[in-house]
């Protein structure tokens, strides 16, 4: 721990995305972040290959077994693609739905995840450390001495999903898949009065005037929804980093107390950093899914056409009271 | 977010800055890994729990026609059962039946014969009586030609009169016999 701590004293250095070696490499700035989205990428589709030969079913000389997923691995991420599905995908969006978007919601799920947990492996701070020893140079003699320290070469690591920029690259695939959801569903026509209101408002002609204002809302809708599902990434990921960066760094803070005081309080320190480093896997993984499920509930109120859209925005009943409809899960935002 | 905006404005990394180049590349990256998951992964996925699901299902369903034809052979059983014990019942019913028959039957012949051996020995004994009354009031009318015609031969004192009917007595014991 204190190795780590020697790396550096300030808790967002260790969570904001670095250049990482390969900017010397290409002469070109490549942060970290898309290094590590590229090994995410191949890791996730190893990975899900190799469970799905191993979901797959068997031949039939192997009578029964065929249909054993075998290996503890796959059968984790069988158990998850089939509860996340059965559990919440077809409840919410329907069979049809949930059947054709599978494909696109869990590549998004298991590619976050994935991200999500590498940034839990301290890589960059291994090679901060490894560096550390033997970076310093000294030049010069007697009181003209200067000592140089050269920058650390990061190949790998870091948490991808706390770069709002890649978060926004993956937040705009989710952006098409509502839009491109949409216009299926109800067409340009049907996209266009949506975007308006509904076509009840439009040929409403005494409240015409409401109509722009719509339109302005919807439109900022379509880009809020998906800028949401990145800035709660973003946010979540950076947060719990920090907070464990900080807790890590208390140590450090502590340096001029003593031995003894630094000890105690980077022993408390690092407790409490192994409590938020599990809360931290927790965090992965739910983040992950809130970025599919939300995905997934904004595809589905794009397929309800009019009835969507007095979900969406809570429809009054002749007596005035808000409809429970509101309050579904479909028309959560 | 305070602390961020405070490492921003102090000249640090811009944790909220938009770069092009992550943002690219986690588009396209995800794109390939959507197409390649998409071709390669899901399907194969999705199949295969489709086929367990089949199986299951069909599993659950041969079990549930198994059960139902299990508990159709169990119902025809026991209405098999209940007819073979009606069967029997009335087997034994009409067995009782033919038993109570046969021997009411038999009981009636028996007391038919018997009224008719009964009728037959009365007629017998009628006949009997008749000829022994016949008999008797020959054999008395034949004493009494026969007594007259010693009283009419002698005078009877009691001793005559005595012996007269001692040998009526014994002529007719004799007759019987």
């Amino acid at each position: 721990m204190t190795l780590i701590l020697a790396s550096g004293t300030d808790p967002l250095g260790h969570v904001l995305d670095k250049s990482s070696a390969f900017t010397d490499l290409f002469g070109f700035d490549v942060p970290l972040s898309v290094v590590s989205v590229v090994i995410g990428a191949v890791i996730v589709m190893a990975l899900l290959v190799h469970s799905s030969r191993r979901i797959k079913t068997g031949p039939e000389s192997q009578g029964h077994q065929r249909y054993v997923t075998r290996g503890r691995f796959a059968q984790i991420v069988e158990v998850m693609v089939d509860g996340l599905y059965t559990q919440l995908l077809e409840p919410v969006m329907g069979a049809r739905l949930a059947k054709k978007w599978l494909p696109f919601l869990f590549s998004m799920f298991f590619f976050v995840l994935v991200l999500n947990v590498m940034g839990l492996v301290p890589l960059a701070d291994l090679q901060e450390i490894i560096h550390s020893f033997g970076s310093k140079h000294e030049a010069g003699e007697g009181a003209a001495v200067v000592t140089t320290e050269k920058r650390a070469l990061l190949w790998i690591g870091g948490t991808a999903t706390a770069s709002l920029s890649v978060n926004i690259g993956l937040a705009f695939w989710a952006f098409l898949a509502i839009q491109w959801q949409s216009l299926r569903e109800l067409g340009v026509k049907g996209w266009l009065e949506h975007l308006c209101g509904g076509a009840d408002l439009v040929r409403n002609k005494g409240l015409w005037f409401v109509v722009p204002i719509i339109f302005v809302v919807e439109v900022l809708g379509l880009i809020i929804k998906p800028a949401a599902l990145a800035i709660r990434l973003f946010a979540n990921m950076v947060g719990g980093h920090t907070l464990m960066a900080t807790l890590m760094l208390f140590g450090a803070m502590a340096g001029s107390l003593g031995i003894a005081a630094v000890s105690g309080i980077s022993l408390v320190a690092g407790a409490a950093a192994v409590v938020i480093s599990l809360l931290e896997i927790f965090v992965a993984v739910l983040q992950a899914f809130v970025f599919m499920f939300l995905t997934a509930v904004f595809i589905s109120q794009m397929s309800h056409g009019e009835e969507h859209h007095d979900e969406e925005h809570g429809h009054e009943d002749h007596h005035g009271s808000v409809s429970a409809d509101s309050h579904s899960p479909k028309a959560a935002h | 977010m305070n602390a961020l905006l405070i490492l921003a404005s102090e000249g640090g990394a811009n944790p909220v800055s938009f770069e092009i180049l992550p943002a690219a590349t986690a588009f396209v990256v995800f794109g390939v890994v959507f197409i390649a998951l998409a071709y390669f992964v899901w399907p194969t996925v999705a199949k295969g729990l489709d086929d367990r699901n089949a199986k299951i299902v069909g599993e659950i369903k041969g079990a549930e026609e198994a059960r139902a034809a299990a508990k159709a052979a169990q119902a025809e059983f026991e209405r098999s059962l209940a007819n073979a014990r009606e069967e029997s019942a009335n087997m034994i019913k009409q067995a009782r039946a033919d038993a109570q028959r046969i021997a009411d039957e038999l009981k009636a012949k028996n007391e038919q014969e018997l009224a008719e051996r009964v009728a037959r020995a009365n007629a017998d004994i009628e006949v009997a009586r008749k000829a022994a009354v016949a008999d008797l009031q020959a054999q008395s009318a034949m004493l009494a030609t026969e007594i007259a015609s010693k009283i009419l031969r002698r005078q009877v004192n009691d001793q005559d009169n005595q012996r007269l009917v001692q040998e009526s007595l014994q002529e007719l014991a004799s007759s019987r016999r």
